[in-house]
C-alpha cells in the first residue's frame, strides 16, 4: 500500500505512443465531426422542412445513444454488410458522426447568431445565396462557436478513451497493457486521470487563447 | 440445439438489462445530487481547506473519462486498499461521484444565480446564514437548476452504459451478450439503441413537465 510512481517510468514511452495516436484520432475526429456539423447545421437552418426534420433526427439520434452502443453498432454492424475497415478507423468514424451531432448544434447557434443586417448587405450587394453562404455566414458562424467547438473536441478526447473497448491501442488501451504489465492498477490509472485532465485542461486554454485571437476585432466594440 | 436465433426468453433478458440500467441511474443521480449539493453547500459556508479540495476533485473529475475513473474503482482500488469491490461497487461509487462533480458545478451557479442585494436584505432582517440558505436561495436555487439538471441527467444515462465494461449486467452488456450469442449486431444494438433512447426521451419529458409546473407562477394566464 505505498505509492509508487517510478515503476511507470520505464513505461513512459509506450504511453506516448498511446497519447500520440489519441491526439491523432481526436485530430481526425474533430475535422470529420466538423465538416458533417457544418453540413448538419447548414440543414438544420434550411428553408425546407424535410431536411430541417432529417438533420434534427440525426442529432438527435447520436446525442441520445450512449457512444459505445454506437460504437459496437459500427464495429460489429460494418463488417455484415461487407465492409471491411479496421479499429482505428471505425473509432474515427463513429467519433466523427457522434461529435458531428454535438458540432452542428454549435455551428447552428453560430448562424442563428448572425445579424440579418449582414445577410441583407450581401443580398443587396449582389451575393449569390452560395457565396453569401461560403463567404460571409460560415465564415462568422465557426469563428463565433470556437468556444463551443471547442468543448466538444474536449468532449472529443475523454470520449476517445472508449474506443479502448474495440481494441484500439490509445492513451488508455496503453495504460491497460501497463496495468496488466506491472500489476499497479492504481498508479498507473491514478496517473491516467490526471494526464487527461491536464491534456483537456492545456486545450482548454489553446481554445481560448484561439476564440481571442479570431474574435480580436468583435472584442473591441465589447471592452 | 445450438442457441444462435432469437428467442422470447430475449425480450426478458433486455428488459432485466434496462431494469438495472435504470436502477443504477436513478441510484447513482440521487447519490450524487445529494453529495453534489453538499459541496455546494460547504462552498456557499467557504470552508477552509475543504472548499479547494472539492474544486479540485470536482475539476478532476469532470475533466477525465469515465472509463478511466471505473478502472481506478474497479482495477485500482482493490489492488491498493487490498479491499474486494464487486463490479455492482465500482459502478455505483464511480458513477455517483461523477454525477456529484456536475452537479457541484450546477449548485454553484444555483447559488450564485440568486442576487446579493436578496441575500443582504435577508442577513439585515436577521436571519442567519443557514436560514438565507434555506428559506431565500435553497427555492430560487432549485428552480434555477431544473432545466441544467435534466440535461446532466440525461447525459449520465448515457455514461452508465460504460459500466457494462467493467461486467455490470446493463443494457450494454447484455446487447454485447446477445450480439455475441446471435451475431446479428445491426438488430441488436439497433434495439439497444432504440431502448436507451427511449429512456432518455422519457428523462428529458420529465425534466421538462416539472420546469414547466415550477414556472407556471410566472406564465401569462391571460386575462
Amino acid at each position: 500500500m505505498r505509492l509508487d510512481l517510478t515503476i511507470l517510468t520505464p513505461y513512459l514511452g509506450f504511453l506516448g505512443q498511446g497519447a500520440l495516436l489519441t491526439a491523432v484520432i481526436c485530430v481526425l475526429s474533430l475535422a470529420g465531426a466538423v465538416i458533417l456539423g457544418m453540413l448538419v447545421a447548414i440543414a438544420r437552418t434550411s428553408a425546407t422542412p424535410w431536411v430541417r426534420r432529417l438533420a434534427f433526427a440525426y442529432v438527435d439520434l447520436f446525442r441520445n445513444i450512449p457512444f459505445i452502443v454506437q460504437l459496437f453498432f459500427f464495429y460489429y454492424g460494418l463488417p455484415e454488410i461487407g465492409l471491411y475497415i479496421d479499429a482505428i478507423t471505425t473509432g474515427v468514424v463513429a467519433l466523427s458522426i457522434a461529435g458531428g451531432a454535438y458540432a452542428s448544434d454549435a455551428i447552428r447557434s453560430g448562424i442563428l447568431a448572425i445579424d440579418n443586417g449582414i445577410l441583407e448587405a450581401a443580398e443587396v450587394s449582389g451575393l449569390s445565396k452560395r457565396v453569401t453562404f461560403t463567404r460571409i455566414v460560415l465564415p462568422i458562424a465557426l469563428r463565433t462557436s470556437v468556444r463551443p467547438l471547442g468543448s466538444v473536441l474536449i468532449n472529443m478526447i475523454l470520449t476517445s478513451s472508449i474506443l479502448s473497448t474495440i481494441t484500439v491501442n490509445e492513451l488508455t488501451g496503453q495504460a491497460k497493457i501497463v496495468a496488466s504489465d506491472t500489476f499497479r492498477p492504481f498508479e498507473v490509472y491514478a496517473v491516467l486521470l490526471i494526464v487527461y485532465a491536464a491534456l483537456t485542461w492545456l486545450v482548454s486554454i489553446g481554445i481560448g487563447r484561439l476564440h481571442h485571437r479570431l474574435n480580436r476585432d468583435l472584442m473591441a466594440e465589447v471592452t | 440445439m445450438r442457441y444462435t436465433d432469437f428467442t422470447p426468453y430475449d425480450l426478458l433478458l433486455l428488459a432485466k438489462g434496462l431494469g438495472v440500467t435504470i436502477g443504477l441511474f436513478l441510484a447513482t443521480s440521487l447519490i450524487g445530487l445529494v453529495i453534489g449539493v453538499l459541496w455546494g453547500v460547504i462552498r456557499y459556508y467557504r470552508v477552509p481547506f475543504l472548499t479547494p479540495l472539492i474544486t479540485f476533485i470536482s475539476e478532476i473529475l469532470k475533466n477525465s473519462p469515465v472509463l478511466v475513473q471505473l478502472f481506478l474503482v474497479f482495477f485500482g482500488f482493490p489492488a491498493f486498499f487490498h479491499l474486494n469491490v464487486t463490479p455492482v461497487q465500482a459502478a455505483v461509487v464511480t458513477l455517483s461521484a461523477n454525477t456529484a462533480a456536475f452537479i457541484y458545478v450546477i449548485a454553484v451557479a444555483a447559488i450564485e444565480s440568486v442576487g446579493r442585494d436578496q441575500i443582504e436584505a435577508a442577513r439585515v432582517f436577521g436571519l442567519t446564514r443557514w436560514q438565507v440558505l434555506r428559506h431565500v436561495i435553497a427555492p430560487q436555487a432549485g428552480a434555477f437548476s431544473v432545466g441544467p439538471l435534466t440535461a446532466l441527467l440525461v447525459n449520465q444515462l448515457q455514461v452508465t452504459s460504460l459500466i457494462s465494461v467493467i461486467g455490470v449486467m446493463d443494457l450494454a452488456k447484455i446487447g454485447a451478450n446477445l450480439n455475441l450469442r446471435t451475431l446479428k449486431p445491426f438488430i441488436v444494438w439497433a434495439v439497444v439503441g432504440l431502448l436507451y433512447y427511449l429512456t432518455a426521451k422519457l428523462v428529458a419529458a420529465m425534466g421538462e413537465r416539472f420546469e414547466k409546473r415550477l414556472r407556471a407562477h410566472s406564465e401569462f394566464r391571460g386575462l
